[in-house]
């Protein structure tokens, strides 16, 4: 009996070349290096001396017992609840200022609002470094104090973070602008007839027909935050001492300030393992939602 | 089919000049057949004899990679060229940031330079990929000092062209308006502290405007000199474990946490960076090494300031003044091609036996010449940081090449010591245990007990 070939016809069709380019940069570049790296985490790795000896779980026993591991992901996790909860509120709360229809010139509000999310984040970075300087910073002239900000062991951190809100929350007014677009209107005009408030249309209807959107922006806020460490590296260096180090920081800092490619890449899965359990709950407590 | 061919023969285009412009260096250059080019032989020991052929006169283009100073290398690699026109070198500038990740790779997978500008703190690193220096240890021990520390098997990969630093940098325009003169230079300390304070202003509401002294954001370059100065070793008698966790360390914390605090003389929340204080005259006086002078003039023009020789804790002569570290001859490519290595050992030959080349590069860094010929040159020894370094040369203590994570740890430590407000102690000994377990797996050891004077020093902790 003869076999059939595989048609070769069918692979060499415009969507058979692009799923393969695709699948091709996916491997190189993602699966490949991810690969690599876990591999490396059990390994005394040095690509610059070009050392890569076993070591078993050493690191991530090492991962375990340090000190500053568990100090940089109390400070991610900090990080990361606090700018996300900051992003939303005040992403929800301009995007209905500006889908009511109290506002005016709502494009050009739109656009000023996103600016600072596609400014980059080292020079916004740099430009808070002034704001938050002790001497002729803004911040301080506006409070009528001398605080050094960035080195104040309370303060530094809620200091990043506060710029790093203030340079995201755009993405989520949009974000909401655009849900609160898509609501059906007949609800509302029900709620109205049924003499439901403002805020009573707010909190049963806005909200809870939001919630796909609101999920969506909290795992991609997740993802992004947990992964943060520019804003880091130009305005504290981790400073002052280790108080503001954060996990990525951490894994830069290993990987890149002293060569220990494998320790990092051990920080990096345990942090590829936080985020994804993270993920998931995030997906469970929405689903158990819908369903209840 | 038109645009088919359109973008067939668009494809070959760029394909062609991508192939014709990897070559344009070299198709520029010319075959060269004469040997004997009547040129001097330039050095006295370390030789390069300019009348030999390159690579047999074949043309050839070799890869230089420097972080800084791009105009002085160019300037060297021209002149090298025009002896030999059948050689190109391609200065490449790679910033300081990715210099140190790019370079070791590209030498690995034998697509980097022929040769390169080294900093000792990245020796482990690098020196698996470099070639030893093809000139004889003796004629490098009579054209240069401190050659000795940078012996491997007999064999050098690199030297110091000269050694760099510390220094207090002070306000002329400040210093004048407090009523100092050159006499009030400090000596020791205590002076310095008196004289600060003289230098420190504050508003009428008790806040400071000028700080007489600045050492934020740099402890970490001044804390090991200080502990030079008390006779304190950095590291044990294994010459590999970090011992900074000792009483003189704790102590030279204090006396830099007392200047601020009991003397008044600064704040830990004035001027966070001190150089860029002083360059903004917030501060009058700061430490810093040799590099600082030249960012001076190029940033901050207008700043009038001179230099004086950092203070000791009496005026007896310490056991050292300060420590210091080699800034590097240039390292040559283990990996490249032997054409290549031909080309850049001679290359590195011109550039050591070449006095002008390499006081250029002595004074725009403020580095006191290692090259023997040149400590008594008049420009270098009318340079500011040169006068101030100088008559203390011979008392400065080379720790050998450490890797970077020890001044990185330290400032961290003393930053959780001055504003997390942790104890001295207690850091120091978490600190150090730190550093050390970081330094696991390397090959580092120290070379200051090869220091002069190392007999008259504390060796334990």
């Amino acid at each position: 009996m003869k076999q059939k070939s595989f048609p070769l016809r069918r692979f060499f069709t415009p969507t058979g070349v692009c799923l393969f380019l695709l699948i091709l940069h996916y491997t190189l570049f993602l699966v490949l290096p991810m690969l690599i790296a876990f591999v490396g985490s059990f390994h005394d790795w040095n690509p610059l001396r070009g050392t890569f000896s076993f070591t078993g779980f050493s690191h991530y026993q090492r991962l375990l017992t340090n000190e500053l591991f568990w100090s940089s992901l109390r400070n991610t996790l900090v990080f990361s609840f606090v700018v996300i909860a900051a992003r939303m509120i005040l992403g929800l709360v301009i995007a209905s200022a500006l889908f009511s229809g109290l506002t005016r010139a709502k494009n050009f509000f739109r656009a000023a609002f996103y600016m600072p999310v596609v400014t980059p984040l080292v020079a916004v970075s740099f430009v808070w470094l002034w704001l938050y300087n002790p001497q002729f910073g803004l911040v301080n002239q506006i409070l009528g104090t001398q605080i050094n900000w960035l080195y104040s062991k309370s303060l530094a951190l809620p200091a990043v973070m506060t710029m790093t809100a203030w340079k995201d929350y755009g993405y989520a007014v949009v974000l909401y602008l655009a849900g609160l677009y898509t609501l059906p209107k007949d609800c509302y005009e029900a709620a109205r007839m049924d003499g439901a408030s403002s805020w009573v249309q707010f909190k049963k209807i806005t909200l809870p027909l939001l919630k796909p959107m609101s999920l969506f922006i909290f795992i991609t806020s997740l993802i992004a935050y947990l992964q943060a460490y520019i804003q880091i590296l130009v305005m504290t260096n981790g400073g002052p001492g280790t108080s503001t180090y954060l996990s990525s920081y951490l894994i830069y800092d290993e990987a890149f300030m002293k060569y220990k490619f494998g320790y990092a890449s051990a920080i990096s899965f345990a942090m590829f393992l936080l985020i994804g359990l993270l993920t998931l709950l995030s997906f469970r407590v929405n689903q158990r939602g819908e369903n209840a | 089919m038109k645009k088919t061919m359109g973008a067939v023969l668009l494809a070959a285009a760029l394909l062609i000049a991508g192939c014709w412009g990897g070559d344009a260096g070299k198709t520029n250059l010319k075959h060269d057949s004469t040997a004997e080019k009547g040129l001097e032989i330039l050095g006295a020991n370390v030789q390069f004899d300019p009348n030999v052929l390159m690579n047999n006169g074949e043309p050839i283009e070799v890869e230089f990679w420097v972080w800084d100073a791009e105009e002085i290398f160019r300037g060297i690699a021209d002149s090298f060229s025009e002896i030999y026109p059948n050689v190109s070198i391609k200065v490449v500038s790679q910033p300081w940031q990715d210099y140190w990740t790019k370079l070791p790779l590209a030498l690995q997978n034998g697509t980097g330079p022929a040769m390169f500008c080294i900093h000792n703190s990245q020796h482990e690193n690098l020196v698996n990929y470099l070639q030893p220096y093809d000139i004889a240890l003796e004629d490098l021990k009579a054209d240069f000092s401190g050659v000795e520390g940078h012996v491997i098997d007999g064999q050098v990969y690199y030297i110091d062209y000269g050694m760099m630093s510390g220094s207090i940098f002070y306000n002329k325009d400040m210093w004048a308006a407090a009523g100092l003169n050159d006499s009030d230079i400090p000596k020791t300390w205590d002076e310095f502290a008196s004289v600060a304070q003289k230098l420190t202003r504050y508003d009428d509401d008790g806040r400071l405007i000028q700080a007489g002294f600045n050492y934020n954001k740099d402890v970490k370059s001044m804390i090991i000199g200080l502990n030079y100065q008390k006779g304190q070793m950095m590291f044990d008698e294994d010459l590999q474990t970090l011992a900074m966790d000792n009483s003189i360390t704790a102590e030279n914390f204090q006396f830099l946490i007392d200047l601020y605090e009991e003397q008044g003389v600064g704040s830990k929340d004035f001027g966070i960076s001190d150089g860029e204080s002083f360059g903004q005259g917030q501060s009058a006086m700061v430490y810093k090494w040799g590099w600082y002078y030249n960012q001076m003039l190029s940033n901050y023009p207008d700043v009038q300031f001179g230099v004086f020789a950092v203070p000791t804790p009496s005026r007896d002569v310490p056991v050292a003044y300060d420590r210091y570290n080699g800034e590097s001859t240039l390292g040559i490519s283990g990996t490249a091609d032997e054409a290549s290595q031909e080309v850049a050992q001679a290359f590195v030959r011109y550039f050591m036996s070449n006095d002008e080349a390499m006081k250029e590069l002595c004074l725009r860094y403020s580095i006191f010449p290692a090259k023997k010929t040149l400590v008594n040159d008049e420009d270098v020894k009318a340079h500011p940081v040169m006068k101030a370094l100088a008559p203390n040369v011979e008392r400065l203590v080379w720790p050998g090449p450490f890797p970077g994570v020890i001044e990185t740890q330290m400032q961290q430590i003393f930053e959780d010591v001055v504003f997390n407000e942790m104890s001295v102690e207690e850091t120091l000994e978490k600190g150090n245990a730190l550093i050390v377990e970081d330094m696991q797996g390397s090959d580092f050891v120290t070379t200051e007990r090869q220091y002069k004077y190392a007999k008259e020093m504390n060796t334990t902790r």
